[in-house]
């Protein structure tokens, strides 16, 4: 169980560090004025600090304003919802990295199917497979805008 | 008599075959991608916005802007059969319209949420009509400081008019220009901001921040929820539509003052779901029969669907004239134009005459198609969403992650958008705004150009934001709009604490 009050510090935590990713990474080009006015870095320097600035004061806020957050920000039984969403969804990306967008969806559909909503596993393959094959067919064929491809669609020589 | 001539002839442009086809399939797809959870008007453009790489502007903007009416007049139909908003522009609508379809009152809910949403987004194309090219003219006198001026003030009525805490309002903000900077700097033709990633050499794209932020992370957050769609039996009956329609001139206050209330929350950035909150606050404070509000009042459907789609349509206004868009769905759309060469702002009035007012023309066109065809198609799409989440949840996904691979066939842009979809998680639960972050995206490069060139042109000074009347009120309207809620809060602890009045 996680507390809308970690939740607030936790986020604010990251809006700041990216804030000072933005400052960091802009002191490499320059933040002063150059040959062609300000130089490159300058803009994200100052956007960087003001999201610094602006985190902080979320993070101060949080901190005084604590007892009002102790609200539940995520229960056992929804974080379970949400990892059972997530994961497999992060599993179809690293997939598709691997093997191409088309065979990512096809498992990914035929194993969320028969795992999460309990379909026949004939079912859920030929519906995982069914969809690949419109989408191979809508964007290649008829949009003419290639996807990811691996292993397999150089086997069969689809490029 | 100018801005007829010229939508006469917008009207021959838009008024061909091809285009009032693609009309028909923009709206399709909308009222789809408004009706299912997880994808909505700025995410269903995004995705669509790739596909049109190749088609001529004209064509691909009345496809992408009839998406954007279909997904407004989606959004509202589940609002009334199943309670859940498909936007969150028509949360405002599940108010009245669900407890209308409750009560067997479905049709009449529908008609009214879709006769009044086109009656306000007509307002908001007429005053488009009306008003562009006289705000083209104006702004063709801006050079860099009061470009900058303008996005100043844009930014700063985030902050100052948005719901949200200001801080993280900023911290949006302040986020879409830093995602923006990375890449290749338009000025100097350098790269910057990549922590010696090869991936981040070609910058973060807008399209993938939508997608993952609108469509992954508002998919995450109703899987949360648990989903549970007790959708409520229609069948549109014709005759219940006609006399539904006879009944809509009883609310012409509340459709006139809606859609006032729509169009200004339009052109300033205040958006379409402020729009249409504020709109039914305003109708039940001056309704005669408050108490039925919230339990299926009929000008709770009309009050919230009037200025939401005033405002969706008014938006256009300031991203055609001025290169500012008013809502996160007419920021994708100008990031559209940019990535087909168009420069949007006044000289696009000037370049382009054709491809404005065929724009404009076909937004006359585009919602008759919408009320038409949102009528005609209501079963289809309320059987659509008794299809087990099971399978339509992961469709969605895939075509969000697809939509996120064909912007520029990047695999890096996968790990992204899952990325800003565990943000807009997130952002969302926490109440921190999205628009402006999506805004700042699109927005970032242009902004900092008008900046650095300012600079140039004054050396340095930041006194050349002052520097002559226009400029100046400007930014002294901004920097009030900014510092607002500053000043209440500060005023509030010196005087006596007042009753709120926050406007949502």
């Amino acid at each position: 169980m996680i507390s809308r009050y970690t939740a607030e510090i936790g986020t604010a935590t990251l809006t700041a560090g990216l804030g000072l990713a933005a400052v960091i990474g802009a002191l490499e080009f320059g933040i002063g004025w150059g040959d062609a006015g300000p130089e490159s870095g300058a803009f994200p320097f100052y956007i960087g600090l003001l999201v610094v600035a602006a985190s902080i004061g979320t993070l101060t806020q949080a901190t005084v304003g604590r007892h009002g957050l102790q609200s539940v920000f995520l229960h056992k039984e929804e974080a379970k919802r949400v990892a059972s969403f997530f994961l497999p969804m992060l599993a179809f990306v690293v997939v598709a990295r691997l093997l191409g967008l088309y065979v990512a969806t096809a498992l990914y559909l035929a194993l969320v199917m028969w795992v999460q909503g309990k379909y026949r596993l004939v079912i859920s393959v030929t519906s995982g497979i069914a969809a690949a094959v419109i989408f191979y067919f809508v964007l290649e064929v008829a949009f003419q805008v290639p996807l990811l491809k691996g292993p397999l669609e150089a086997a069969l020589g689809l490029y | 008599m100018e801005n007829f001539a010229s939508l006469l002839h917008g009207f021959g442009v838009a008024l061909t075959t091809y285009h009032v086809m693609l009309m028909m399939i923009g709206v399709f797809l909308g009222i789809l991608v408004g009706v299912l959870p997880g994808l909505g008007a700025p995410n269903g453009v995004s995705l669509l916005l790739p596909l049109t790489f190749t088609m001529d502007p004209v064509a691909a903007i009345i496809l992408l802007t009839s998406m954007y009416w279909g997904a407004l007049f989606g959004g509202s139909t589940t609002s009334i059969l199943f309670n859940i908003p498909g936007e969150p522009s028509s949360v405002a609508t599940t108010f009245d319209g669900y407890p209308m379809a409750r009560q067997g009152q479905a049709t009449q809910a529908l008609t009214l949420a879709f006769l009044s949403a086109g009656f306000g987004a007509l307002v908001g194309v007429i005053l488009i009509t009306v008003l562009s090219s006289w705000v083209a003219k104006f702004a063709l006198r801006f050079s860099s400081p009061e470009y900058f001026a303008v996005y100043f003030l844009a930014f700063a009525s985030f902050i100052g008019l948005g719901a949200a805490s200001p801080l993280k309002t900023i911290v949006s903000m302040g986020l879409g220009f830093a995602f923006a900077a990375v890449g290749m700097d338009t000025v100097s033709g350098g790269l910057r901001l990549t922590y010696g990633f090869n991936e981040l050499l070609s910058g973060i794209s807008f399209l993938i921040a939508v997608i993952g932020l609108f469509g992954i992370g508002e998919l995450m957050l109703t899987i949360e929820e648990g989903l549970r769609f007790d959708g409520i039996q229609a069948r549109v009956k014709i005759r219940d539509v006609f006399k539904t329609i006879a009944t809509l001139p009883r609310y012409w206050v509340t459709l006139l003052r809606s859609a006032a209330v729509g169009c200004w929350m339009g052109i300033t950035p205040g958006g379409p779901t402020a729009a249409s909150f504020m709109s039914y606050g305003l109708a039940k404070r001056l309704s005669r029969r408050k108490e039925g509000f919230g339990q299926g009042e009929p000008e709770g459907v009309v009050a919230p669907e009037t200025a939401d789609h005033a405002a969706g349509s008014s938006a256009i206004l300031p991203m055609l004239a001025l290169g500012v868009p008013g809502s996160a769905t007419a920021a994708v759309m100008m990031g559209g134009l940019m990535i087909w060469g168009l420069n949007p702002g006044p000289m696009l009035f000037v370049e382009r005459p054709d491809f404005v007012w065929g724009l404009i023309a076909s937004m006359y066109l585009g919602n008759i198609v919408a009320v038409l065809m949102v009528l005609a198609t209501i079963p289809l799409f309320a059987s659509i969403l008794r299809i087990p989440f099971a399978i339509i949840g992961p469709v969605i996904v895939v075509v969000c992650f697809i939509g996120a691979y064909t912007v520029a066939g990047r695999p890096f842009d996968l790990w992204l958008a899952l990325a800003f979809g565990v943000v807009g998680y997130l952002f969302k639960k926490l109440d921190y705004p999205i628009a402006p972050l999506v805004l700042a995206m699109v927005l970032g490069d242009k902004a900092e150009d008008a900046f650095r060139q300012s600079m140039i042109m004054s050396r340095g000074s930041l006194s050349i934001f002052w520097s002559n009347g226009l400029v100046a009120t400007l930014m002294l309207i901004g920097l009030a709009l900014a510092l607002g809620p500053l000043l209440s809060t500060m005023l509030g602890r010196v005087g006596k604490p007042k009753g709120s009045s926050v406007v949502a």
